[in-house]
Formats: structure tokens, C-alpha cells, sequence
């Protein structure tokens, strides 16, 4: 079943490609119509999931036998809320991206084989199929920035694939020193996750590898200091570009983090938490510091990203309950609230034709509904209790305090910073009175914006008011991880990190 | 009555066939003076006969070694072997000789009489490449490599009306006789240390003695290693590539440089793999080293490039030190797969190039391709999807092959090889993008490209091979595993 998650959007963005040429118009409902079908798939394995720990859904075929490669497939708590989110968010941003006029045809097939490779990614069991999607997606990404980005396109596209495929490479050299490394305690070469899982490595091996597969991730999430591809990135791509990009293909990098280089280097991660720890305080400070002073505004978002990922990055290295569960929400949190500030960002360009905050004021009174929901995101984003983003910030805050208490205290600085910068944001471009001609004349929200916002909305109300929806599903998993990290270190998850040890947010039943 | 040897003939048939192919191409011209097309079936009959008599020396190769007698895969008292190396080696030479010939055939019908000499030249070229990686004996392979050399120079300069061309007919012949004649110094001088020419020979003599002063026979290899690295256009030896790829006629470099890259190391495997294997902690960091400096000046170098014959020439130096970094790892796998791999994508590509710029024509710079996506969207798409195989993107050919080789290199204990290598493959990813930049987001008015049915074959084998070999490639590495020199 899982196969058929990936082979869905492929299958519809064939359908696309060989959709006749004359009915041009039709391309966008059709590419919209198809990446439902997924959806629809992923929404019944949500409802479906069973709550405990381990694999679920597996799918295993040999891919090649002797290179131990296979196409193998499974779903748990992890990578559970990651597949959803992406399901949710292609059919939106292929929705959101009718004002992309020229070559529609083949921005809806590389939007669909970008939803192929990223439900891929988050599926594989097998770290060679893995990387194979981990890379395969810079190819339609790099397009859509390439092609329909603004001005700086190529250069921001050129940027994004580099320095991503830098990361890539060295990931791929660390795979095949572990596969090799399998082969020589094993006697037959192995991909699979489970397999890589019981290599004995000495210590300095395990840092090395740990070091390059979190160069890799560090890259993709991106950590300081190598971030500087993101904003350029995120502001020369189209709508749509910036919402998958944000919304998922960052969580590749915290996802990598949390499920390859927590579960196969447990060691070299108990040693190296405090400096991912400072990295990603860095990067939730510094980002935040910048995102204030940005003129533009989906720079703005872009950086806050930079600082909202850094939470995700401390969470995981954390090591506790609250951490690892805090992180695997943010995913989707962010993943929703960002998505959703870049819609609207989005929606005020295609009006405007400008993204520069001095240029906006008073859009409040032209346009109440896109300021409505403009504040609801600004809110869900800094973390207002009742809104997602307050349960994601909540749990790695309480849960990084355990073991990272200086850090965690810094970090918490951030969410300040937060209110500050978007708050801020908010004021000079909806309160006071709209003094700018162009923007007396603004049309409001139409149904077709609405609609796709509103599920956006809905889903970080529920999340907010009743985490345990994924919680549930999410703890298991996590908890499991830190199982494998207490088993094979000397490391003990100080009182209170683990679940059970203190009241948590989300397991208050 | 004199008595004749017992021969088994099996063993060089495809190369007799060609050779005959190629002088009956040249009578048939001289006594009828038909039109190209009857010409190019004749080739075609040639290649197709030559590819069926290789299944047969497959099955001979694989039913010898079941019944353990290797012994008979040596022929003509020990000049030729019909292993499976030779004749993985051969099969591969032949399909990209007929496709050669199809990504050639808009040149080859524009030349109008000297049509002929084009196709028996792109046969006898295939002739000596085949000889070349079935040989035993040192000399034998000098033998196939002049064959195959000289007609590639011949065919540098086929139009050689364009001054272009000629010079860089002219550098390839001057410069390629010059590592001719390393090589067979190098011969020489092995034969000097070990009073052998034949590769199992040399590689008994070592097993038998201890050699306690090696300096004689490594100078020979060295020599060998220097003379083949030019033909293979390894750096620092690849001076000559870019020039050569930029003057010669579009329609027919890609076949030279395919043809030449698999006959070169295929003959470097076989001497150092399977004659010196002891000598190994002599020769493995010298290659190791080739295979660096290859990789890192061909992809930088490659970077600054404004012509796309020079890029790719370039990017052949690259490639030379990718599929070095499989013979450093000590096996013929990952090595086989990864040069019938490139192989292919090199003539897909150079049948764009000549269809793009015109097959008889020297230069093409990278702003030809402004817009292609417009313009000929599938030739876009062909072109990317080759240059993204080369550049080794997971779901290609080049991925897998990369994969191979560097795995090989990581468990011969080279890490730091594999590490200089991804590093390589990151910088290479920046000249291939710029080519699909100026195809996809270059804006162009220009008019649309035709393309033509020979090339739009090639492109869609290219093609298809590329990406059928990365998502499924199986076939193709069993094949290859198969293929062990004796």
C-alpha cells in the first residue's frame, strides 16, 4: 500500500505529461484532481495507524541482491505526520499557483514528482533508497525555482542544488562506508536501516559518519552556518516553490537528523548534542535577529524558518521525551504555519507585484479577511497557546531544559524575538490607515483563497486544542529511539526527560 | 599437405568479420558506386553479424569456465582470449560502433563519395578496439591499438576542409603516435624485466620469482600507464581532448571518444589487474593519484568552459579519474558497468551536439542551446536527462555506476579517494546545470530544431538505456560481474 503512495503522484503527473496540449487550461484542475488520490491514501493509513512502536505497513522487495539494495518501505510514528503533511500541502500549492501562467504543463509534472520523492524520502527503509529519493528531488525543485522564480531564479536555484548536493555527497560516502563496513562484520552488504543499525563501529569511525550524515541534514534543515541558501531560495521561488520547500523539504534535514543519526550513530549523538544544542540556538537567535530586520517580506518568513527549525534541531538533540516529541510536531506545525504565512505572502504579491513591508500599510481596512488570517498565522507561529505552534515550542522547550537547561533558556529568548519580528511585521503592514493608492484598491480574500487557507487554519486549531491526535502516534516511535540510545550508551535521559516522568503537554489524560 | 594448427577461429570471428565488413564497404563503393544508404547496411549487416558471433563466444567463455578448463579461452597460441572481459568488452564496442554510425550518418551521407571511407573507417576503428581488449600479448595490443588509433585520427579529419578539423586531426595524430610509442617503450621494457609478453604469462613469471629489483618493469608500466592515460584523456595526459572534441566533426567525435575510453581501460585493467596484481602496492596509489588529479582538473576546468565540446571533452578527464577509482578498487564490475554506461550517454550526448550545431560542424558554444526546451523540447529533455546521467543523479546509469566503482574503492581501503571523488561529483553538477539552465531558462526566439530519424534513434536508446540501467540494473551488473578477466 505504501508503493502505491509514491507511484500515485507519478502516475498522475504521467497523466499530466501526456494530457493533450490544446487543453491547456486543464492541466492545474487535473494535476489538482489527481493529488488528492494520495491524500485520500495517506488520510486512511493516518486513521488506520496503530499507536506503538515499530514499522508498520512494510513493503520489501529486492531491489538488487548482491549490493544488499532494496525497495523497502514503512511507516511509524516519524515519518507518519511527515507523509501527511506533504499529502495535504501538494494539492494546496498546486491550488495556490493558478497566477503561473507559462509552461503550466510542466510545473504541475514537477510538482507531483517533488511529492513522489518527498513521500519517499520519509518512507524509505532502506538508506540507499533513501538517498536515491533524498536526491532525486533536487532535479524537479531545481526546476521550479529555476523556471517560474522571480528575478534572481537561477542564481537562487543554482545555490539551492550546490549546496545541497554538497551535503548529499558526503552523505553518500558515508553510506557507502557504513555498507561496506556491514559487509566486512557481516559478510554480505546491507542497506537496510535495520541492518545498518547493528554495525559495530569504533567510536572515531561513528563521529566521522555521524559528522557527515549531519552535514548532510544540517545543510537541508538548514542549521547555521549553512544556511545561506535558504533565503535566496525561498524568495526566488513561486508560491508553490516556497510552500513545499518550507513545509517539507526542510523537515528532510530534521527528519534525516532524527531518524539516521540518532538511530545509527547513538553514541557519537549523546556526544555531539551540545554542539548541534549551540548550533541550533544560534540559528533560532540569529535567524530571528535577521528576520526582524528584513525590508522584504517573504524574506522575512524565510528567515524565521532558519529560527523555527533551529527549535525542531534542539528538540531532537535533546534526548528526552518531550524533545524528540516536540520536534516530530514542530515538523508538522511549521510545516502548516509557514506553508500557510508563504500563501499569503503570496496572495499580497499577486496583487501587488511587491513583497517589500514599506510598501503595504493599513491593509487591514481593504482587506479584512487576509488580515484575519495573516494574524492567526502570525499568532500559530510565535506560539499562542491553543494554536499548534504553542505545543511544538512547549514540549522541546520543557523537554530540552532536562539536559540542555542553558541552551533551552537561550532558545526560549527566541520565542520573544518571535512576537517581536512578525508581530512587528504585522503592524506596518495591516494596522493604521492605508495611505498607498495602489493599496486603497486591494480586493479582499476571493473563495477560491479562502478555501485554501481555511484547512490550514482548521488543522493548527486542532492540533492546538488537542495535540494527542498525533501525539498518540507520534510517542511510541519516539520513545523507542530513545530506548535504542539508553541500550547501546552509557547515556541515562536525566529525571524528568523521559515520558511519564513529569506532567507533558499532550499526555495529560 | 602442411599440417594446420588447431585454431579455434570462434575467438577472433567479430573482428574478422569486421575487417572484411570494412573492405567489402570500400569494394562495393569502388565497383558500384552505390548510394551511402546501401553502404551504411552493409555496415549494419557487419555490426550485426559481429554483435551475434560475441553471444556465441559468451556462451563458449561461460560453458569453459563451468567445466573448469579456462585453458580454451586462449587462442592463437596465447595472443588472444575470448574471457568474458573480452567479450563484454567487444559487445560494448559494437553497439556503440552502430550507434556511432547512426549519430554519424547526416555526416557520412554529407560527405557524398568519401561517404565509404567514413564507414570503413568507423568498422576498422572497431576492428583494432576489439582486437585491443581480446589481446594477450603486449604486442597484440599494440597492434589493435594503432588499428583503432589511426583510423580515429583519419576520421578527426574528415572534413578537412574546415581548418579546424585538420588542426585537430593533426594535434590527435602527432601527439597520439607520441603516446603510441610510450606505450611500446613500456612494452619493451616489461618484456626486458620479465622476458614475457603475454599478460597471463607476466602474471605467472610473478608468482614463479620473487623480484627482488623491480625498478626495469616499473618504468615499463609506468610508460604503459602514461601511454594509455593519453588515449583514455586522463590528466595530466588530456591535453589533447578538448581540442580534439572541439575541432573534429560533431557527428563522429562522440564515437571516438566512447570507442577510445573503453578500449583504454579495459587494456589498463588487463595489465594491471590481471598481469601485475602482485606489483599492486606499486601501482594502486599511482592510479589513485591519476584518478584524483583526474576528477578535480576535469570538473574544475570543465566549469569555465563556454563551448560544449570542450565542457564534455573536460568532463571526460573527469570521468577517466571515476573510472579509475574502480580499477583502484581492485575489481572489473563497477569499472565494465560504469564504462558502457558513459559510453553511451557520451555518444547520446555528442548526437545532440550534432544535431544542434550541425554534424559537420567544429565548435559549439553553449549559447547555441539557449531556449532548446522551446525549441525541441524532446531534444531538451534527451539532453538533459544525459547530462544529468553523467553527472550521476540517482535513477540514472551514472549514479549506479558511480556507486559501484566508489564502493569498490571504499572497501580496497581508498576512503579518501571516494571522499576527493563526491567532491568531484558536486562540482560537476555546476558545468552540467549551466547547460540545462541555457535550455530551460534561457528565453530564445529562435526557430525550431528538427531531428533527424538516425539521431532521434541514438537519442532514444541513449536515453532509454540511461535510465532503464539506473532504476533497473540488475542486467547489467550481473553482466559485468560475469565478465571477469581470466
Amino acid at each position: 500500500m505504501l508503493s502505491w503512495l509514491i507511484v500515485l503522484p507519478v502516475i498522475a503527473a504521467a497523466s499530466v505529461a501526456f494530457a493533450p496540449r490544446r487543453l491547456k487550461e486543464l492541466h492545474l484542475p487535473l494535476g489538482i484532481a489527481l493529488s488528492v488520490l494520495p491524500l485520500a491514501l495517506a488520510g486512511y493509513i493516518f486513521w488506520v495507524f496503530e499507536p506503538v512502536a515499530g514499522y508498520q505497513f512494510v513493503q520489501e522487495a529486492v531491489w538488487y541482491e548482491p549490493w544488499g539494495i532494496s525497495w523497502s518501505l514503512g511507516i511509524d510514528g516519524i515519518s507518519m505526520p511527515m507523509v501527511l503533511l506533504t499529502t495535504i500541502l501538494v494539492p494546496i500549492a498546486l491550488a495556490a499557483s493558478t497566477s503561473i501562467t507559462r509552461r503550466t504543463k510542466e510545473f504541475v509534472v514537477y510538482v507531483l514528482l517533488l511529492e513522489a520523492g518527498m513521500i519517499g524520502v520519509f518512507l524509505a527503509l532502506d538508506v540507499f533508497l533513501f538517498f536515491v529519493f533524498f536526491e532525486a528531488i533536487l532535479i524537479p525543485m531545481y526546476f521550479i525555482i529555476g523556471i517560474w522564480g522571480s528575478d534572481r531564479r537561477v542564481y537562487a536555484a543554482m545555490k539551492f542544488f550546490i549546496f545541497t548536493a554538497f551535503g548529499s555527497a558526503l552523505l553518500l560516502a558515508g553510506i557507502i562506508a557504513l555498507a561496506v563496513t556491514h559487509a566486512e562484520q557481516f559478510g554480505s552488504p546491507s542497506f537496510a536501516l535495520s541492518d545498518l543499525m547493528d554495525v559495530q563501529l569504533s567510536i572515531g569511525a561513528e563521529r566521522w559518519l555521524f559528522a557527515a550524515f549531519a552535514l548532510a541534514f544540517a545543510i537541508k534543515v538548514p542549521l547555521f552556518p549553512v544556511h545561506t541558501w535558504l533565503p535566496d531560495a525561498h524568495t526566488e521561488a513561486p508560491t508553490a516553490g516556497s510552500v513545499l520547500l518550507a513545509a517539507v523539504l526542510l523537515k528532510l534535514g530534521t527528519y534525516g537528523l532524527l531518524r539516521f543519526n540518532l538511530s545509527l550513530f547513538p553514541e557519537a549523538s549523546v556526544d555531539a548534542a551540545w554542539i548541534m544544542g549551540i548550533l541550533a540556538v544560534v540559528g533560532i537567535i540569529y535567524g530571528a535577529v535577521v528576520a526582524i530586520v528584513q525590508p522584504d517580506l517573504k524574506r522575512l518568513v524565510a528567515y524565521s524558518s532558519v529560527s523555527h527549525l533551529g527549535f525542531i534541531v534542539l528538540g531532537t538533540f535533546a534526548l528526552t521525551s518531550g524533545g524528540l516529541q516536540g520536534a516530530v510536531i514542530q515538523n508538522v506545525n511549521h510545516g502548516l504555519i509557514t506553508g500557510a504565512l508563504f500563501l499569503l505572502v503570496g496572495m499580497i504579491y499577486e496583487r501587488r507585484h511587491t513583497k517589500q513591508i514599506s510598501e503595504f500599510g493599513g491593509l487591514q481596512k481593504v482587506m479584512p479577511i487576509f488580515a484575519g488570517f495573516f494574524l492567526f498565522m502570525v499568532f500559530a507561529s510565535i506560539g499562542l497557546p491553543g494554536l499548534s505552534g504553542f505545543v511544538g515550542e512547549f514540549l522541546i522547550l520543557i523537554g530540552s531544559y532536562a539536559t540542555l537547561p542553558i541552551l533551552t533558556i537561550i532558545a526560549a529568548a527566541g520565542v520573544v524575538l518571535a512576537a517581536i519580528y512578525l508581530l512587528w511585521a504585522y503592524e506596518r503592514v495591516f494596522t493604521g490607515v492605508p495611505d498607498k493608492e495602489e493599496n486603497k484598491l486591494l480586493s479582499d480574500l476571493s473563495i477560491r483563497e479562502i478555501s485554501l487557507l481555511a484547512p490550514l487554519a482548521i488543522l493548527i486549531l486542532v492540533i492546538g486544542l488537542y495535540p494527542n491526535v498525533l501525539l498518540d502516534k507520534i510517542a511510541p516511535s519516539t520513545e523507542a529511539v530513545l530506548d535504542r540510545i539508553e541500550s547501546q550508551t552509557e547515556f541515562v535521559i536525566p529525571e524528568p526527560g523521559r515520558l511519564g516522568d513529569v506532567f507533558i503537554a499532550g499526555d495529560n489524560e | 599437405m602442411i599440417a594446420t594448427p588447431d585454431i579455434n577461429w570462434i575467438a577472433i570471428l567479430p573482428e574478422l568479420v569486421l575487417a572484411l565488413g570494412a573492405v567489402g564497404v570500400l569494394l562495393v563503393d569502388v565497383q558500384w558506386k552505390p548510394a551511402t544508404r546501401v553502404l551504411g547496411a552493409i555496415a549494419a549487416f557487419t555490426l550485426v553479424f559481429a554483435i551475434a558471433f560475441t553471444f556465441l563466444q559468451w556462451a563458449q567463455a561461460r560453458d569453459a569456465l563451468e567445466f573448469g578448463a579456462p585453458g580454451e579461452l586462449v587462442a592463437f597460441s596465447g595472443m588472444v582470449l575470448m574471457d568474458g572481459f573480452a567479450v563484454f568488452g567487444r559487445f560494448v564496442l559494437l553497439v556503440m560502433a552502430g550507434l556511432g554510425l547512426l549519430a554519424g550518418w547526416r555526416l557520412f551521407e554529407s560527405l557524398n563519395r568519401r561517404g565509404a571511407e567514413a564507414i570503413a573507417l568507423v568498422l576498422l576503428a572497431t576492428t583494432g578496439f576489439s582486437i585491443m581488449v581480446a589481446s594477450n600479448n603486449l604486442v597484440m595490443m599494440f597492434l589493435g591499438l594503432e588499428i583503432g588509433s589511426i583510423s580515429l585520427y583519419v576520421l578527426a579529419g574528415l572534413t578537412r576542409e574546415k581548418a579546424k578539423a585538420d588542426e585537430a586531426a593533426m594535434k590527435y595524430f602527432l601527439l597520439g603516435s607520441f603516446a603510441s610509442a610510450i606505450f611500446v617503450y613500456g612494452v619493451a621494457l616489461l618484456y626486458a624485466g620479465t622476458g614475457q609478453l603475454e599478460i597471463l604469462a607476466i602474471r605467472q613469471f610473478f608468482t614463479d620469482f620473487i623480484v627482488t629489483r623491480p625498478a626495469v618493469i616499473l618504468i615499463g608500466l609506468a610508460l604503459i600507464i602514461v601511454g594509455l592515460g593519453f588515449k583514455v584523456s586522463a590528466a595530466p595526459f588530456h591535453s589533447w581532448a578538448p581540442d580534439v572534441y572541439q575541432g573534429a566533426p560533431a557527428g563522429v567525435v562522440g564515437y571516438m571518444a566512447a570507442m577510445a575510453k573503453i578500449a583504454g581501460f579495459l587494456a589498463i585493467a588487463r595489465i594491471l589487474l590481471t598481469g601485475v596484481p602482485q606489483l599492486d602496492n606499486s601501482w594502486l596509489p599511482v592510479i589513485a593519484g591519476l584518478s584524483a588529479l583526474s576528477m578535480l582538473v576535469g570538473s574544475i576546468v570543465a566549469l569555465v568552459q563556454s563551448d560544449i565540446r570542450r565542457m564534455l571533452a573536460y568532463s571526460g578527464v573527469a570521468h577517466a579519474g571515476f573510472i579509475m577509482t574502480g580499477i583502484v578498487g581492485g575489481a572489473t564490475t563497477g569499472m565494465l558497468f560504469y564504462v558502457a554506461a558513459y559510453a553511451l550517454q557520451l555518444i547520446g550526448a555528442f548526437a545532440v551536439v550534432a544535431v544542434v550545431s550541425g554534424a559537420g560542424s567544429s565548435e559549439s558554444s553553449i549559447s547555441e542551446y539557449r531556449g532548446l526546451a522551446r525549441r525541441s523540447p524532446a531534444l531538451a529533455t534527451a539532453f538533459a536527462v544525459l547530462l544529468l546521467g553523467m553527472a550521476g543523479l540517482p535513477l540514472t546509469s551514472g549514479f549506479i555506476a558511480k556507486f559501484g566503482v566508489f564502493t569498490e574503492a571504499w572497501a580496497n581501503g581508498y576512503g579518501w579517494l571516494v571522499i576527493v571523488a563526491v567532491l568531484a561529483s558536486v562540482i560537476a553538477f555546476a558545468f552540467y546545470l549551466r547547460v540545462i539552465v541555457a535550455m530551460y531558462m534561457d528565453e530564445t526566439e529562435e526557430e525550431r530544431i528538427l531531428v533527424s530519424p538516425p539521431a532521434r534513434w541514438v537519442l532514444a536508446i541513449a536515453v532509454v538505456g540511461t535510465i532503464l540501467a539506473g532504476v533497473l540494473p540488475a542486467p547489467l551488473i550481473d553482466l559485468a560481474a560475469n565478465a571477469f578477466p581470466l
